[in-house]
Order: C-alpha cells, then sequence, then structure tokens
C-alpha cells in the first residue's frame, strides 16, 4: 500500500489552468466515486481550490504507477481537458513525500500567503466530500487527522499566523497596539473609497462601534455611514469633529492636505491628550507629515502600513522555517503510524496462526493430562502461549526492521513461511 | 529563618525563568508554572519574615539585610496587584521577578554582615510604633513607583517604535500603550499616596523622639523631591500624558534610588543599623 499525490497549485500553474481543472463539490463526490475502483486506487480525496487542485490517493501494493496513469487519465476525461494542457504543470509525490506535502498544505506552508488560516478549512471541507463518497478509507482516515493535529501544532507552537499581513489588519493591529481593545472606539472616516471601507469593516469586526463618515459629496458618506451603522457628518466642518475620534481613516482624492499640524493639536487638546491613530491611506497623503511629530498621535501612510506588512511578512516566513521542523517531525512519526496500519494486519496474522497451533495442540494432547484443577489447566495455557509469543517476540521485532528498512522481500518471505494472507 | 528564605529564593527563580520563557515563547503552558512558583515564593518569603519578626524581637526592617528582603516582598506585592489587575504579567514579570530573586539573594548574602545599633535604642520611646508604619508604607510606596518605572519604560519603548515605524520583536509581546499608561498612571498614584502618609509618620515619629521634625537628611530631601516630583505628574497628568509622564515615571524612578542609594552611601539620620 503506498500514497500518491498528483496536482498543481498556484506555484506550478498558471490561474487559467486552474480554474479549468477545478472541481466544484458535485463534481468532486461524482469524480472520487468513478476515480477510486479499490484495486488499482483504493481511496481518494480530492482539495480543489482557487490555488489548488490535488488528487490524494492510496494505492495496492506495487501499483503506485498504474493509480498515477489512472489519476491522470481521470482529470482528462472528468474535466474534460486533453492530457497537454496540463500535464506539464503536476507534481506526483509518493509516500514519505506525499504525506509531507499535505501536511504542509493543511499547516498553510504551501499557501500563497503563508499562515492564513482558509486552507485548514478547505482540507476539512475535502476530506468530508470524501468521506460522504466513500472513499476515504483506513490510511487517509488517519493520514488527514494527522493533518489536522500537524496544521493546530504548528498554529500554537510558531507565529506563523500571528502577524498581519494585509494593510486593513495592519491597521487593527497596530490599533489594538495603541489602544489596547478597539471596543467602543470612535472611527472618523474621511472619503468614502474602498480602501476605506475595507478598514472599516474590518475595525468594527474588531469592536469599535461609533463611525463617523465625512465625505466631500454627502451622499456617498450618508451610504457608507449607513453600512456601518455610523453617522455622517459634515466634510467642511471637518476639524470639529476630529477631536471625538479615536482613528482617524483618510482616502479622500484630496491633492492638498486635509489634516494639518494646527487641526491635530486642537483635537489633541479636546481628547485631553488621549492618544489618537491616524491611517492616511490616500495618494497623495491628506495628513500633514508634521502631524505625525505631535506627542500621542501616530500617524501611518500607505508606506508606512506597507512596510509593517513586509516585515511581518519576513517574520512569518522565520516562523514557517520553525513550522518546517514541526512537519519534518510529525512526518517522521506518521511513517510509523502508516508501518503499524502496513505490517499490523501481517503481525496480527502471525500471532493468530501460532496461538491457534497452540490451541490445537493442546485439544489433542488434552485428553492424556487426565483431571486438572482449574488453576492447572489455567497455567498450562499460559505456559503455552508464552512460549508461543516468545518464539513469535524476535520474528515480529524482525519484520518491523526488514519493514523500516524497504526489505519488503523479507517481509514476503516470512509472510511465505507462514503461509499468512495479506 | 533561613529554611523559608531558600525556599523563597527557589520559588523566585523558577518564578523568573518561567515568566521570561513565557515572554520570548508566547507560551501559556510556562505561565501557570510561573504563577504556582510565585505564589510558593511568596507564601514562603512571607514566613521567612515572620518568623524573623518573632526570633528576633524586632520588626523586620531594621538591618540592611531585612530591608532587602523586605522591598522584593513589597515588589511581589505589588506585581500581584498589578498583575491581577491589568493581567500583563509577561511583561512586567520580565522586569519585576529577576529582580525580585536578586534582591532575595542579595539579603541572603549579606544576612550574616548584620552588625550595628541594637535596635532597642532606636525602636524606644512613646511614639515606636510609629516605625513600622512609617517604614512599611514607604517601601510599599517603593514598590508602586518600581511598577510605575517598568510602565513607563515599556510605554517609552513601544511610543518611540511607533513613531519610528520599525518594530522589534519586543514590541509584539508588551501589552498596549493604553494599557502601559494606565498600569504607570495607577502605580504612580498609589505610590504617591503611600509616600506622602509615609512622609507624614516620619515626621510625626521623629518629632516625638527627638522633637526635631526635619533632619536636612540626604534621604529626606530626596523623599521630598520625588513627592514633588509626582505631586507634579498627577497633577499635569492631562497635559503631560504619554511620553511626558512616561520619562517623569523613570526620572522619579530614579530620585527613588537616589534615596536609597543616598542612604547607605551618604549616612546621616537615617541610618540606624
Amino acid at each position: 500500500m503506498s500514497i500518491v499525490l498528483i496536482g498543481l497549485n498556484h506555484k506550478t500553474a498558471p490561474i487559467e489552468v486552474r480554474e479549468r481543472l477545478a472541481f466544484t463539490d458535485d463534481a468532486c463526490a461524482a469524480g472520487l466515486r468513478a476515480l477510486v475502483d479499490g484495486e488499482v486506487v483504493r481511496e481518494g480525496l480530492i482539495v480543489s481550490t482557487c490555488n489548488r487542485v490535488e488528487v490524494l490517493t492510496t494505492a495496492g501494493n506495487g501499483r503506485e504507477q498504474e493509480a498515477a496513469a489512472r489519476v491522470g487519465s481521470f482529470l482528462c476525461e472528468s474535466r474534460s481537458l486533453p492530457r497537454e494542457s496540463f500535464t506539464e504543470y503536476l507534481y506526483t509525490h509518493r509516500d514519505e513525500a506525499a504525506v509531507r506535502h499535505v501536511f504542509r498544505v493543511a499547516s498553510s506552508l504551501d499557501s500563497m500567503v503563508v499562515g492564513e488560516p482558509q486552507v485548514l478549512g478547505q482540507v476539512r471541507h475535502a476530506y468530508t466530500l470524501a468521506v460522504d463518497a466513500g472513499t476515504a478509507g483506513r490510511v487517509l482516515h488517519r493520514l488527514v487527522h494527522h493533518a489536522f493535529r500537524v496544521a493546530k501544532r504548528v498554529r500554537t507552537e510558531t507565529g506563523i499566523a500571528s502577524s498581519a499581513v494585509s494593510i486593513s489588519f495592519t491597521a487593527v493591529e497596530l490599533g489594538r497596539k495603541i489602544f489596547g481593545s478597539l471596543k467602543g472606539a470612535t472611527v472618523l472616516v474621511v472619503g468614502a473609497g474602498e480602501m476605506a471601507e475595507l478598514a472599516t469593516k474590518h475595525l468594527t469586526s474588531a469592536g469599535a462601534t461609533h463611525i463617523l463618515v465625512a465625505n466631500r459629496t454627502e451622499r456617498a458618506a450618508r451610504e457608507l455611514a449607513q453600512r456601518f451603522g455610523g453617522e455622517a457628518v459634515d466634510y467642511e466642518r471637518l476639524s470639529s469633529h476630529l477631536g471625538a475620534a479615536d482613528i482617524v481613516i483618510c482616502s479622500t482624492g484630496a491633492g492638498e492636505y486635509i489634516i494639518t499640524p494646527e487641526m491635530a493639536t486642537r483635537a489633541l487638546e479636546e481628547r485631553r491628550n488621549r492618544p489618537a491613530f491616524f491611517i492616511d491611506i490616500s495618494v497623495p497623503r491628506n495628513v500633514d507629515p508634521a502631524v505625525g511629530e505631535l506627542d500621542n498621535l501616530f500617524v501611518f501612510d500607505v508606506d508606512d502600513l506597507e512596510a509593517v506588512v513586509a516585515s511581518n511578512v519576513r517574520e512569518r516566513e522565520r516562523e514557517a522555517e520553525r513550522a518546517e521542523l514541526i512537519v519534518e517531525s510529525e512526518v517522521m512519526q506518521f511513517q510509523q503510524v502508516l508501518r503499524d496500519l502496513d505490517l499490523g494486519p501481517t503481525v496480527g496474522a502471525l500471532r493468530e496462526k501460532l496461538h491457534a497451533i497452540a490451541r490445537d495442540e493442546m485439544k489433542r494432547q488434552r485428553q492424556r493430562l487426565g483431571d486438572l484443577t482449574p488453576e492447572q489447566e489455567q497455567a498450562v495455557e499460559a505456559l503455552l502461549l508464552s512460549t508461543v509469543n516468545k518464539i513469535s517476540h524476535p520474528i515480529i521485532n524482525r519484520l518491523r526492521r526488514s519493514y523500516d528498512t524497504g526489505e519488503e522481500d523479507n517481509v514476503k518471505a516470512w509472510r511465505d513461511i507462514f503461509q499468512l494472507e495479506e | 529563618m533561613k529554611p523559608f528564605l531558600y525556599a523563597a529564593l527557589a520559588g523566585y527563580l523558577v518564578a523568573a525563568i518561567h515568566t521570561i520563557l513565557a515572554f520570548v515563547n508566547k507560551r501559556r503552558a510556562v505561565e501557570r508554572v510561573s504563577v504556582l512558583a510565585l505564589a510558593f515564593g511568596f507564601a514562603t518569603h512571607t514566613a521567612a519574615i515572620a518568623t524573623d519578626w518573632i526570633t528576633d524581637g524586632h520588626y523586620p526592617l531594621f538591618h540592611l539585610h531585612e530591608t532587602i528582603s523586605f522591598l522584593a516582598w513589597t515588589l511581589v506585592i505589588a506585581y500581584g496587584l498589578a498583575v491581577y489587575r491589568y493581567r500583563a504579567q509577561q511583561a512586567l514579570g520580565v522586569f519585576t521577578l529577576p529582580l525580585v530573586t536578586g534582591l532575595v539573594l542579595l539579603s541572603h548574602v549579606m544576612r550574616g554582615t548584620a552588625v550595628g545599633a541594637p535596635p532597642e535604642r532606636v525602636l524606644s520611646g512613646d511614639a515606636a510604633w510609629l516605625f513600622p508604619v512609617h517604614t512599611t508604607l514607604l517601601f510599599f510606596a517603593y514598590a508602586s513607583f518600581f511598577v510605575a518605572f517598568a510602565a513607563s519604560v515599556m510605554y517609552l519603548w513601544q511610543e518611540r517604535e511607533l513613531k519610528l515605524k520599525t518594530f522589534s520583536a519586543i514590541f509584539h509581546r508588551l501589552p498596549s500603550l493604553t494599557t502601559v499608561d494606565d498600569i504607570g498612571t495607577t502605580a504612580a498614584g498609589a505610590g504617591f499616596t503611600l509616600l506622602s502618609l509615609g512622609i507624614v509618620t516620619g515626621i510625626a515619629w521623629s518629632s516625638s523622639r527627638t522633637g526635631r521634625a526635619w533632619h536636612n537628611d540626604p534621604i529626606e530631601i530626596f523623599a521630598l523631591l520625588t513627592w514633588v516630583l509626582y505631586l507634579a505628574l498627577i497633577h499635569y497628568r492631562a497635559q503631560w500624558r504619554g511620553r511626558k509622564a512616561a520619562w517623569l515615571g523613570v526620572a522619579g524612578f530614579g530620585l527613588v534610588l537616589c534615596t536609597f542609594l543616598g542612604a547607605i552611601l551618604m549616612g546621616g539620620y537615617h541610618v540606624f543599623g
């Protein structure tokens, strides 16, 4: 039995190829039933997201080639695509490499934005589909559950997802750094652009409750305010609202500074020097850089936010290296799991066989022993079984060692000797 | 009692190490060990001080080693209160717990060297009961000022990085600006109140013992300066909020250190032992 993974992702294939190969949930279930035949391909699971299409299968012993070929033609047929249109983008991983790949995908180490949390949900969904289609068997069950565990470990033991890697999340994070909690914070949005809206959305979901919107055209201000349950304020009297805002988001198309140091100083006086956070996402800038020199006032423009994002990305990459170590040790552990899964039946059959021999002999010779007390009877049986176990113990050890070092012939030889069915 | 102090030292050491580990690795599990070890350390430390009091027969704030041990004890209480109120254990612990451990160790080392006047000579008279009150109040004031100092340093560090827009690894592990500002303000306020009471009881005790309220002793001068500085800090809180207040918190603690060292190095009325 071996694990075969075939697929493509955002690193190997352009979007045109990925979208043509993508599976809907229904296509996924139907495809899995067609793909898994129980002989060549024993189990199957399809992960299909905007960044990757991957088919994870287990193949019967020595039939990995066949299974891979079957998956290839399955992709052709089910997606009705000529083989040449995608084969050059495909990668194939087997056994250990396939396990590593699955762990890395689930831990978001293989994602476009390393550490993004969605991919785990997508893997979980793919697994649910496979379970519903009845194509996830004992190996895939273990593999996927192990992958979930690895993902959780990576998440809690490394800082891979701890820092924001988008501008609007960075703004939220900085806000938290300044105010502690954003619960009940007042946000003044100047300008009604898309970026401002996105940032406001993140801020409200982080707890900001009072949203004020000022815009040159009042209608747009009212619309945006309505969306967040806030209120539109007079753009011309901007400076009178500045003091009320803990966070100010500027994104207007204005060509000059609309927030001057004088306005900011007045706002701070009104706030009795409670800190304020100005986010200036407009280009050209709307907030005079001199404003940032005032105490208790923190101004971040687009470049500043992007620099923070870049440093967070680097931080994530550093954490990803630690995550790779976790994945590596878990791959090793899973090899053990697989071995037990693979060798388990052989070991069980061997024990069963030897015990059966012992029991048969006992039955044949029992009469010659005459009357025995229950204790004596138990002692005889214990003696037999422990003798058998002591004999089988080194054999089982040897089997495990052979399996670990890949000497499958040896395993097979022992099977032959004891005439064990697979 | 020696065994108690040993146990306290062990507890504090374990707590300090685990707090630093928790701070560096952001691990919650380590934090729990630190809390338990600190509780153990505090309990045994309290026992050590109490048994000292009983066996030596004087309030254990007289000789230098007692003073140091008592200071560590008040620091633990101040830290405990701050943690209970603000949940900033890791960052604050990194400041406080190593210091506590160091002080307890120092107290241990200096224990054998305790010589000097028998306390009975100083601790006599009608108003002798004011001595423990006076000293205890002041030590709690110093511990509060230390917490205010730690909060100020955390504030200044973060404020600087926010202004420069470059963030170090430490930045992400500190509590928010508002939180450290809050801790600093509360601790400074508490410290100021305790300091005021401490000074008043000191004056009362001194005038009843020697008839003089003021001795121009370095410790008195520094204490008064500290008092004036924190008074200004509290009075101008709104105007000076943030960076300026944080710098004052640092300066105030500098004066507290001067008060302490002044007593040891410059001598004067306040050195008894």
